[in-house]
């Protein structure tokens, strides 16, 4: 999948995580700032590369802001993201899910 | 539930809530100035339909920042202003932004994940979002073997380009390897950015070792430097610059490798004088400050205030003798246009 | 998650659905259903990202048992569509479709639902539906609205935008809402369905909301629709039966199971046949007394 733009979703609130996503040529790289990075920040990496990956993109450039997002905020947050950064947030492709 | 609304200070009573509420949070400079280039204005409201929070944008910059913290968790009605503001900007495609503020806010700012890029005692400036500055130095042309060159640097505004610049970029070019001219990007000048870096790369041309480049955002032109978080118009001037240098000192020359700056010496205007003083005072001993004096035509120094007065004065025979024959093709070619502007209000004092 | 028809919905709790802090804590309450909103608390910038976070959060978060419904955006929007979709993929207990005025638009609801449905390989039906009421029109169709389907469980009312439809606002006293809520509830009973009332949001105002619920509950409505986890204690209380009313369910109970074992398909009690509303109504004040642990395990009186 093509990133055409820069994609961002999520808030700088309590519990969420803001992902913004640009295009990249080196894998999925990741600047993410968290409280709690030094513990949970593998697995937060791991779930928006893996939910990247889902959804085709290989090559991205993301800047994480974590406010002590579930998992599956963060799941949720990088897949909006990645469908702006597509330009696909009308016909989302549900079958990533 | 606290609610987001869009706060539209054009309505008179809505600005006079707005403003004594940032006028208790000790922020004081209303002038139109500043306030005209908000470009809008969200509100935090309680329960009760008091205002506890705000914020604005203009361009790129985050302005304006107040939050009562009365009755609140810590943060977090910073946090949702904050976010709000960024959403509006992100609807606006604007993607990469700063602030300038207090030193004493910067954490709060590093806390949402915005990078500091200088602070001084008084004033921080941040930014966030994509393309950041690692990206803008990254995009930099350098030479393979940039480390072992001797390497200068001139920041201008250039507007327009005139032979007072050119006889400064001239002078750094014979006396060092590689010269970085930076062009000032702000939108506030008669000539365009896009024309003015246009017009230093044209009146340039014949040198081999100049790189001219667009300072993006990383060299603050005086109009979007907020003035309203300072105590004094003094302050403004020394926080901008000092902002300004250390942003230089410590991003652009540490990875361009560039030793020395060159500046123009400036004996009429006060402002540029406190400038360049304040500048060598940060600058120096890392980076070497050279102070030339200004080039003169019949004993009058050359300077861009003195061109575009001339395009006012529709006096086509005094420019050509100021700038470089690009630079005079150019305006003899958009002699009407520019016109227009300054009659349309395209300031024409200042730099 | 599946739909069940009859259960106890005393409380449906509204949660914006783009707020991850309010989604995650939404189960602790003890609210019988939660309402997650992909309409009017999303601005229309955020609907992309607020069905993917709902969507993530039904699968995954804990609601500690509560109903999960989402109220997705109306049939006029571009975001109907998805919504609905992404729901169903997601395995929501019911979807409430706000500005409901026809029995025709519960009806394409449900045909999308179970397009849906056969589309991901979920048993037909495992979806129900439910309509707010929010206009004068809707609220003259109520009636067809309520038995548009047998897969509707419930029918609000929606009393901001009704009122405003009605050219008034809300009152503390709630008279304009007087006929609407009659006919809704009206509605609801005559097609077997339940109903709920419309929220009321003035927090401060306890006296208000105490006044307001027990003048619902009295003209017997099955729930209320609320704004902050702080109203649940007090619909509850509202909605508690009476010791005596648990007494006399009690007893219901014992002359069904007496029946039971006698193989006998006629409930007497008291040498009077018991009919079907009473014997709903008993296992109504029993499942509610559970609920709110108004007696133990073995049946025995332990509210104050």
């Amino acid at each position: 999948m093509e990133i055409k733009t820069i994609g961002v979703a999520g808030t700088l609130e309590s519990s969420d995580i803001q992902i913004m996503i640009s295009k990249g040529t080196n894998g999925v790289e990741i600047d993410l700032d968290s409280d709690v990075k030094k513990a949970y920040g593998d697995q937060i990496n791991h779930v928006i590369t893996e939910t990247l990956n889902k959804y085709g993109i290989e090559d991205a450039k993301v800047k994480a802001t974590d406010k002590g997002a579930l998992d599956c905020v963060i799941k949720a947050r990088t897949l909006a993201a990645a469908q702006r950064a597509t330009e696909t947030q009308d016909k989302p492709d549900l079958e990533v899910l | 539930m606290e609610r987001v609304v869009d706060l539209h200070l054009t309505d008179n009573a809505t600005r006079k809530k707005w403003q004594s509420f940032l006028e208790q949070l000790d922020l004081h400079n209303f002038s139109e100035r500043e306030v005209e280039s908000i470009d809008h204005t969200i509100g935090l409201i309680d329960e009760d339909g008091k205002l506890v929070a705000t914020g604005s944008t203009s361009g790129n910059v985050l302005k304006y920042l107040g939050v009562c913290n009365k009755d609140a968790v810590q943060g977090q009605r910073f946090n949702q202003i904050v976010t709000a503001l960024q959403q509006y900007l992100f609807s606006e495609k604007i993607f990469h932004f700063f602030v300038f503020t207090k030193k004493k806010y910067s954490q709060s700012f590093q806390h949402l994940n915005f990078r500091e890029l200088a602070a001084t005692d008084q004033a921080a400036f941040l930014e966030s979002g994509m393309p950041g500055i690692d990206d803008y130095l990254e995009s930099l042309p350098q030479d393979p073997s940039q480390k072992d060159k001797r390497i200068a640097a001139v920041v201008m505004n250039a507007n327009p380009f005139t032979l007072g610049h050119r006889y400064l970029v001239e002078t750094a070019s014979k006396e060092n390897d590689i010269v970085y001219v930076f062009v000032v990007k702000t939108d506030a000048s008669l000539f365009s950015a896009h024309e003015r870096i246009r017009l230093v790369k044209d009146g340039l041309s014949d040198l081999d070792n100049v790189c001219v480049v667009s300072s993006q955002d990383y060299q603050v032109s005086k109009a979007t430097f907020p003035a309203y978080f300072l105590k004094s118009p003094d302050d403004l001037i020394k926080e901008q610059t000092a902002i300004d240098a250390l942003v230089f000192k410590n991003w652009l020359a540490p990875k361009l490798n560039i030793t020395s700056r060159y500046l123009g010496q400036e004996p009429f205007s006060k402002t540029t004088e406190r400038y360049n003083e304040s500048l060598i005072k940060i600058l120096e001993p890392k980076i070497k400050v050279k102070v030339l004096n200004r080039l003169t035509e019949d004993d009058k120094i050359i300077t861009a205030t003195e061109v575009r007065k001339l395009i006012k004065n529709n006096d086509l025979a005094g420019i050509e003798e100021l700038v470089p024959a690009t630079t005079f093709n150019f305006i003899k070619v958009h002699l009407t246009e520019l016109q227009t502007r300054i009659k349309k209000g395209k300031q024409i004092n200042g730099n | 998650m599946t739909y069940v028809k009859n259960r106890l919905r005393r409380t449906m709790m509204f949660v914006p659905g783009n707020n991850p802090a309010m989604i995650k804590d939404a189960g602790i309450y003890g609210a019988d259903s939660i309402m997650l909103d992909l309409e009017d608390s999303v601005s229309l910038t955020e609907k992309d990202a607020a069905r993917l976070l709902v969507y993530e959060a039904i699968k995954t978060v804990d609601f500690g048992g509560a109903e999960v419904v989402v109220r997705v955006n109306g049939q006029d929007t571009p975001f109907y569509d998805e919504d609905v979709k992404a729901m169903v993929k997601a395995g929501v207990d019911v979807i409430r479709l706000p500005k409901t005025e026809s029995a025709a638009m519960i009806q394409k609801l449900v045909k999308d639902v179970e397009k849906w449905e056969a589309e991901f390989g979920i048993e037909k039906g495992s979806i129900g539906v439910m309509a707010a009421i929010e206009s004068a029109k809707g609220v003259l169709h109520a009636p067809e609205i309520a038995e548009s389907t047998p897969l509707m469980m419930g029918l609000a009312v929606s009393g901001e935008d009704y009122t405003a439809d009605m050219h008034t606002k809300r009152y503390p006293d709630g008279r304009e809402l007087e006929f609407a809520r009659n006919m809704v509830l009206q509605a609801a009973r005559a097609a077997d369905v339940y109903a709920f009332d419309t929220v009321f949001s003035n927090m401060k105002d306890t006296e208000g909301f105490y006044r307001e619920t027990n003048y619902i509950h009295e003209l017997g409505y099955d729930g209320k629709s609320l704004v902050n986890p702080r109203q649940i204690a007090m619909v509850n209380k509202v909605f508690n039966p009476s010791k005596e009313e648990i007494e006399e369910a009690q007893n219901v109970e014992a002359a069904i199971a007496e029946a039971k074992a006698k193989g006998s398909g006629v409930i007497s009690m008291n040498g009077k046949m018991v009919d079907k509303p009473v014997v709903e109504k008993a296992t109504r004040v029993l499942e509610t007394a559970k609920a709110s642990n108004l007696i133990d395990e073995e049946g025995n009186y332990i509210g104050e």
